[in-house]
């Protein structure tokens, strides 16, 4: 167990539930508040609440990004690219890059596995942090990763 | 008068007239003697005359001569007769009383004297006659020679002046022999140089004459060949009604023939579009004309590039220099081919074309160049059906295995609570399967990627030093555990390649990879990058493991193909390894080989892989 402050909170949007849970567990093993997403427009709609998770409904990103604006914070956010809905995590990452502010600063960490070099290419220029292949990585050795950046 | 003359009487009288005859015979002396002094001054002038006139002169000597003799007889005669008076007197002094009866004797000799005398008289006139005539003949004569004086005179006269001519006659034949002997001179270069002329045109005319035998015997020939000829050309005229026959039947076929290739050409399934060597569309055939929306009619004679502008994916202008057609015309290329090109027609959307180009060649020279192409949009719907499939695919494998992969990680870090040292066990077993799971389906996309052609090169430029050392670090703590002696060089002259840095790393990191698991612990690896030439780099893997069993060594780089050696000592592996890597390498126009074991060494392997620092010349490549 290591020693997180305890204000760190991480979003996590994965569609696949099980994987959700494990990040979810492993995250909060590891002193992280995790709000979690398995959509995009879950992300934005989360009905989160102050201490953890919660759905809200709000009608656009505009809303959502306020909503989220109105979080105590959000530290980082882990991003898988095949989401439920219609929109990917691209989709998420350009929209949440281009309401600027706050929310430029947040780093985010694409954990997935569409492996394509195009996909990849394509997140590092929508200005994510980095991306990994899910299946080539341990949990522990990315979230050793997100920590070091969260807390520098 | 020898008669005896009787009485002395008588001889006074004879004495008397012997005086009277003295006297007379004095007289006659006298006129003799004058007349010899005249003879003697006539001689003198004409020794005068003679003297004078030389030449005519010889002539008058012998007659002088002739004349000197008649005096000195007279001369003599006289002197004779001098003598004989004077005998007389004295002896009609001494005998005065002897002599009368000499006297008679004598007076009969002084008769017959007289009568001698008479004759002499007789024949000095005679004498003088002939000196008279001869004298007369002299006057001739001199008159003659005075004649001929003068004439020779006028002669000399006229000789002196002839002299005169002729001696400006010579003076201007001198001066004229000088002009000759200057023109002599002249004449005898012109004359050398006509004579080596003359001797060129002997040669000639020898030539001539050889050619002109030689060109009898022709005349000969062809007189006979003109002969066969003429039989032949009979024989000609037949065959050409013949054969005129058969052209026209040919013809006929031909044109049948041609029609039916026009027609062939027409048909064919793909777009085809002919041009000259400058660029100029001959022939389209219809599928072109579907395609381009244009009729045959409104693009012959044109420039294909004006007629057909091609775009790029970006809708952006290709440029000439890169249309195939250009490319063969221009650049000399044997083949050029634009995978991705696109056309907007007039009544259709803008589509994709797959141009293919190669030039005409006739006799070696390019005289045009045909396009063969077609419309894309099909096939790239089924590439991109199958990228999409891969993709997806790939994240659909991979999504349970990091599922297994993460719930293995967490029971084996015991976040769920500590397990038995069995459950660990069996648990570490499924977490590695799962890796290995992994790992396979990773290389099997890869696989499919490269097949299917998707497995794109997005060159740029690579640092590959930088990256080997990246690749490095990855294997560091496998290195660590196994206690390889590792090392590593990179030459410093190598900057930059220009290359995919996913597919270069994959090469090393997959030969790198099995150098490590494919020798014992404590074994050797070298890693070095340098410049194998100009334009391409070297990147040599070596290690002293377990080596590659000669048998096999020609199956190594087949997919799914793994050495028996190795699967006895590590389960670990695809099999697909060496075979993506050698995929890369060929696309990226590298090379790669192998010796197993290296020389003069006994066990190991020697992995070498060449790639062209420039990148892969992209717009010749023909997939």
């Amino acid at each position: 167990m290591k020693q997180i402050p305890k204000n760190k909170t991480i979003l996590v949007i994965e569609d696949e539930r099980p994987l959700l849970e494990a990040i979810n567990a492993k995250l909060e093993r590891n002193g992280f508040k995790v709000i979690a997403a398995r959509s995009v427009e879950e992300a934005f709609n989360a009905n989160i609440k102050k201490d953890g998770v919660g759905a809200i409904t709000i009608d656009s990103i505009e809303q959502a990004l306020n909503y989220l604006e109105s979080l105590e914070r959000v530290d980082a956010i882990w991003l898988d690219h095949h989401l439920l809905g219609d929109e990917n995590g691209l989709d998420f990452v350009k929209k949440f890059k281009a309401n600027g502010g706050r929310w430029n600063k947040i780093p985010v960490f694409v954990v997935s596995n569409a492996a394509s070099p195009k996909t990849i290419k394509s997140y590092t220029r929508a200005g994510v942090s980095k991306y990994y292949v899910k299946s080539d990585h341990r949990l522990d050795e990315i979230i050793k990763d997100i920590e070091t950046y969260v807390t520098n | 008068m020898n008669k005896q003359v009787p009485t002395i009487s008588v001889s006074d009288e004879i004495i008397l007239n012997l005086k009277v005859l003295a006297e007379e015979k004095e007289g006659v002396r006298r006129k003799l003697a004058v007349t010899a002094a005249k003879l003697a001054v006539t001689a003198k002038k004409l020794a005068v005359i003679a003297e004078k006139k030389e030449s005519i002169r010889r002539k008058l000597v012998a007659t002088a001569k002739e004349k000197e003799v008649v005096r000195l007889e007279l001369a003599v005669t006289a002197a004779k007769l001098a003598v004989t008076a004077r005998r007389l007197a004295v002896t009609a002094k001494e005998k005065e009383s002897a002599r009368r009866h000499k006297l008679a004797v004598t007076a009969a000799k002084l008769a017959m004297t007289a009568e001698k005398l008479a004759a002499t008289a007789k024949e000095k006139e005679n004498v003088r006659r002939k000196l008279a005539v001869t004298a007369a003949k002299l006057a001739v004569t001199a008159e003659k020679l005075a004649v001929t004086a003068e004439k020779l005179a006028a002669t000399a006269e006229k000789l002196a002046a002839t002299a005169k001519e002729k001696e400006s006659v010579r003076r201007k034949l001198a001066v004229t022999a000088k002009k000759l002997a200057a023109t002599a001179e002249e004449k005898e270069v012109v004359r050398r140089k006509l004579a080596v002329i003359a001797w060129e045109l002997a040669v000639t005319a020898k030539e001539k004459e050889s050619v002109r035998r030689k060109l009898a015997v022709t005349a000969k020939e062809k007189e006979v060949v003109r002969r066969k000829l003429a039989v032949t050309a009979a024989k000609l005229k037949i065959s050409y009604e013949t054969l005129e026959k058969k052209v026209l039947e040919r013809t006929k076929s031909l044109e049948m023939a041609r029609a039916k290739e026009e027609a062939i050409l027409l048909s064919i399934g793909d777009g085809l579009l002919a041009t000259d060597e400058k660029g100029n569309i001959i022939f389209i055939n219809k599928t072109a004309e579907r395609l381009f929306d244009k009729k045959s009619k409104e693009v012959m004679g044109k420039k294909f590039s004006d007629v057909i502008p091609l775009e790029d994916e970006k809708e952006v202008f290709i440029p000439l220099e890169k249309h195939p057609v250009n490319m063969v015309l221009t650049a000399g290329a044997a083949t050029a081919s634009l995978p991705t090109a696109y056309y907007r027609s007039k009544s259709r959307n803008r589509f994709p074309m797959a141009i293919m180009a190669t030039p005409v060649v006739l006799d070696g020279k390019t005289i045009g160049a045909i396009k063969v192409f077609r419309d894309i949009t099909s096939e790239r719907e089924v590439d991109k059906a199958k990228t999409e499939f891969v993709s997806l695919a790939s994240h659909q494998l991979r999504t349970p295995l990091s599922t297994v992969n993460w719930y293995a990680e967490m029971l084996l870090a015991g976040d769920v609570g500590e397990m038995s040292e069995q459950q660990n066990k069996y648990l570490n077993e499924v977490y590695r399967s799962n890796q290995r799971m992994v790992e396979l389906v990773n290389a099997l996309l890869d696989v499919a990627s490269l097949e299917l052609g998707t497995f794109a090169i997005e060159s740029e430029k690579v640092d590959i030093c930088q990256l080997a050392e990246s690749i490095i670090d990855e294997q560091k703590p496998e290195i660590g555990t196994r206690k390889l002696r590792f090392s590593f060089s990179c030459a410093k002259d190598i900057s930059f390649i220009h290359t995919d840095p996913k597919h270069l790393r994959m090469v090393i990191q997959n030969i790198l990879s099995n150098a490590i698991k494919y020798s014992p612990d404590g074994g050797k690896i070298h890693l070095s990058i340098t410049l194998a030439d100009k334009q391409n780099i070297l990147i040599k893997i070596s290690d002293n493991g377990y080596g590659i069993p000669k048998s096999q060594q020609d199956k190594i780089f087949t997919k799914l193909f793994r050495a028996d050696n190795v699967r006895d000592k590590d389960t670990d592996g695809t099999g697909l390894g060496l075979y993506i890597v050698k995929s890369i390498v060929d696309n990226s126009g590298g090379k790669i080989w192998f010796t197993s074991p290296p020389k003069n060494a006994k066990n190991g392997t020697n992995f070498c892989v060449t790639l062209p620092i420039n990148g892969v010349p992209r717009l010749m490549k023909v997939k």
